[in-house]
């Protein structure tokens, strides 16, 4: 392997990475996977005689939240330079071209490399209006994602709204929106990376481990990478020991809030999302959502704006009883409703009884 | 079908003379009877501090466990109250005619006629029942419903927790369950009114018991311990031509 002549390498020695550093890189890789350590080289190996790969970044309906966080400021790191290198051909966002010339370059690379590069989509796909909602030169958000995607070696489904869907098919979906999966149907090779936005190390670790084993790692049953979503956040969250205690905050800015108890009541969802955000963290590493007091609000769920809310409690309440009724006070009022309901019909029916049996005596009396 | 009225004449005779001893609940009906009751109190209310945690431990957390102590009581207490579930449908088609399926589930007219008349007698209150052996109708049609807002209770329960299942854990089968209840968090929100639906049925069902003992005068509540109910001969003749 003519490790001197790879692009990586190259790309690594002029930014400055050494190589122990980018070792180091693979190893962590192998360690969010959860293989042995040893499996590094391998990474290393095989990214370092892969192809430059090709990627193409599709933006849809989406507020381009995960292009932020792929292009995150900050410290470079290693993940960073590998996904700065590899050979992105269309990104609205980033690229220098514009126009015609941009749309030329993606009908470049769909036309000379079929099968031979990766598509990212960003937003959902709208259906509504024959598409009209979302359109790049002249042609529908759905068009291109069918000609794109269906020409790639494989399809990343960045954040919620392009895995799920996300906040524009939140009810009543007034664009139609789909999710990758649903707009282009029986696509192959498809994965998805929701969150919102989705971590740019999680986009990093796949595209790596694609590198190295030339598929997608194994994935949950909304084809989410298990090594990032196979846990639920609860699971991992490093506040648990404060849940298992019972100790939880009740108010924003109190005691129990300042001392980092567990968010439970304040609404975190938590123990029904899945996602390796307590383990590898924003920003480098540096925070997550609940490490720095806020509850978790399920972003990485299927339909979490409809189904997570409202984000600030518990549970959702109870349709047609109005905003502020809650399951627990319908049910007090139930509750206190039919007691109410057969102590005074018992009553009704025990001054019917003695009636019927005061005249069933007197009947027995005139026989 | 075997009829498992066993009348003794003599003790009946001794109470009123115009009743017979009628050994209606078996001992299965009467045991899950009594699991499903207390496994019920047990798990609303567990369940109620599992999602409203209204005693908050001292530090330090490494001392205390009482959210895990209660969630570990209401998982024991969910498999009583499954296996319990489960243990009283076997009955439905095992047991004595009256743990019977068709008695919570009404196939004949007359069924749908006595049914009818229990209607009237809780909405008019009525001084005298309709005549009954078992459940009455209309009782066991409510059963049918609380047995399936059990069943729901329970399979959302073991959604929930499949999850958080350990690795290599049966529970994890549940977790196909999932998509079918809208998602965890919808999962959990039945969860949490199934919890409320059986405690409107348990105040519903003890008011009733007392009511229908008072004004029929046959032991109702007694017999959920004996397993006897006192019935006059005309009601348990009628029965008999019914079927």
């Amino acid at each position: 392997m003519a490790a001197s002549e790879s692009w990586l390498v190259e790309e690594l020695e002029r930014r400055g990475v050494s190589r122990r550093e980018f070792v180091g890189f693979c190893g962590v890789m192998a360690s969010i996977f959860a293989m042995p350590r040893t499996v590094g080289a391998r990474i290393a190996q095989a990214i370092e005689a892969a192809d430059k790969p090709t990627l193409v970044w599709l933006e849809f309906q989406d507020c381009a939240g995960n292009t932020e966080s792929f292009l995150r400021a900050g410290r470079p790191t290693t993940a960073d330079i590998v996904l700065d290198t590899l050979s992105i051909d269309y990104h609205e966002t980033i690229m220098a071209a514009a126009g015609h010339r941009a749309e030329e370059a993606l009908e470049g690379v769909v036309s000379q490399k079929p099968g031979g590069y990766i598509a990212v989509v960003e937003g959902s796909i709208p259906t509504g209006a024959n598409g009209a909602y979302c359109t790049i030169g002249g042609r529908s958000a759905e068009q291109i994602a069918k000609e794109v995607c269906g020409g790639a070696a494989a399809t990343i489904a960045i954040g919620t709204c392009a895995a799920f869907g996300g906040l524009p098919a939140a009810a009543p979906n007034p664009t139609g929106a789909l999710s990758v999966a649903d707009a282009v149907p029986g696509l192959k090779n498809l994965i998805n990376l929701p969150a919102c936005p989705a971590n740019a190390e999680n986009l990093a670790a796949v595209i790596v481990y694609f590198l190295t084993f030339n598929r997608w790692p194994p994935v949950d049953r909304y084809r989410r990478p298990l090594f990032a979503y196979g846990k639920a956040i609860h699971d991992n969250c490093e506040r648990r020991a404060h849940y298992d205690a019972g100790q939880f905050v009740e108010n924003w800015g109190d005691e129990a809030h300042r001392r980092g108890y567990c968010l439970y009541k304040m609404g975190c969802k938590g123990p029904v999302t899945f996602q390796n955000c307590p383990r590898v963290g924003w920003n480098e590493g540096t925070n997550w959502p609940v490490g720095c007091g806020h509850p978790c609000l399920g972003c990485a769920e299927p339909d979490f704006w409809d189904k997570m809310t409202p984000f600030y409690s518990h549970i959702a309440g109870v349709p047609g009883f109005g905003v502020h009724a809650t399951a627990d006070k319908i049910g007090i009022w139930a509750a206190a409703g039919v007691a109410a309901a057969y102590a005074i019909g018992g009553l009704v029916q025990y001054g019917r009884r003695m009636v019927h049996a005061k005249a069933e005596e007197e009947k027995g009396g005139q026989s | 079908m075997n009829t498992a009225a066993s009348i003794d004449s003599a003790a009946a005779s001794a109470v009123q003379p115009q009743v017979i001893r009628v050994y209606v609940w078996d001992l299965p009906v009467r045991l899950t009877h009594w699991l499903l009751t207390g496994s019920i109190v047990v798990l609303a209310i567990t369940g109620f501090y599992i999602g409203h945690p209204f005693i908050t431990a001292p530090d330090p957390a490494g001392q205390e466990f009482v959210m895990g102590t209660v969630l570990a009581i209401h998982f024991f207490a969910a498999i009583v109250f499954s296996l319990s579930e489960l243990a009283r449908i076997v009955w439905m088609f095992v047991g004595n005619k009256y743990a019977r399926w068709n008695q919570m589930i009404p196939v004949s007219k007359a069924r749908w006629r006595s049914a009818w008349e229990w209607l009237k007698f809780y909405v008019l209150f009525r001084p005298v029942t309709p005549r009954f052996v078992g459940h009455n109708p209309l009782a066991g049609m409510t059963y049918m419903l609380v047995y399936a807002v059990c069943l729901l209770s329970a399979l959302t329960g073991y959604a929930i927790f499949s999850v958080s299942a350990g690795i290599g854990s049966p529970m994890q089968v549940f977790s196909v369950l999932v998509p079918l209840f809208g998602g965890l968090q919808t999962a959990r929100w039945i969860h949490h009114l199934c919890m409320w639906l059986l405690v409107l049925f348990v105040i519903h069902h003890v008011s009733c018991a007392l009511l229908v003992a008072r004004a029929a005068k046959n032991a109702a509540i007694d017999s959920m311990f004996s397993g006897y109910r006192f019935v006059r001969p005309e009601d348990l003749e009628a029965e008999e031509a019914e079927e």
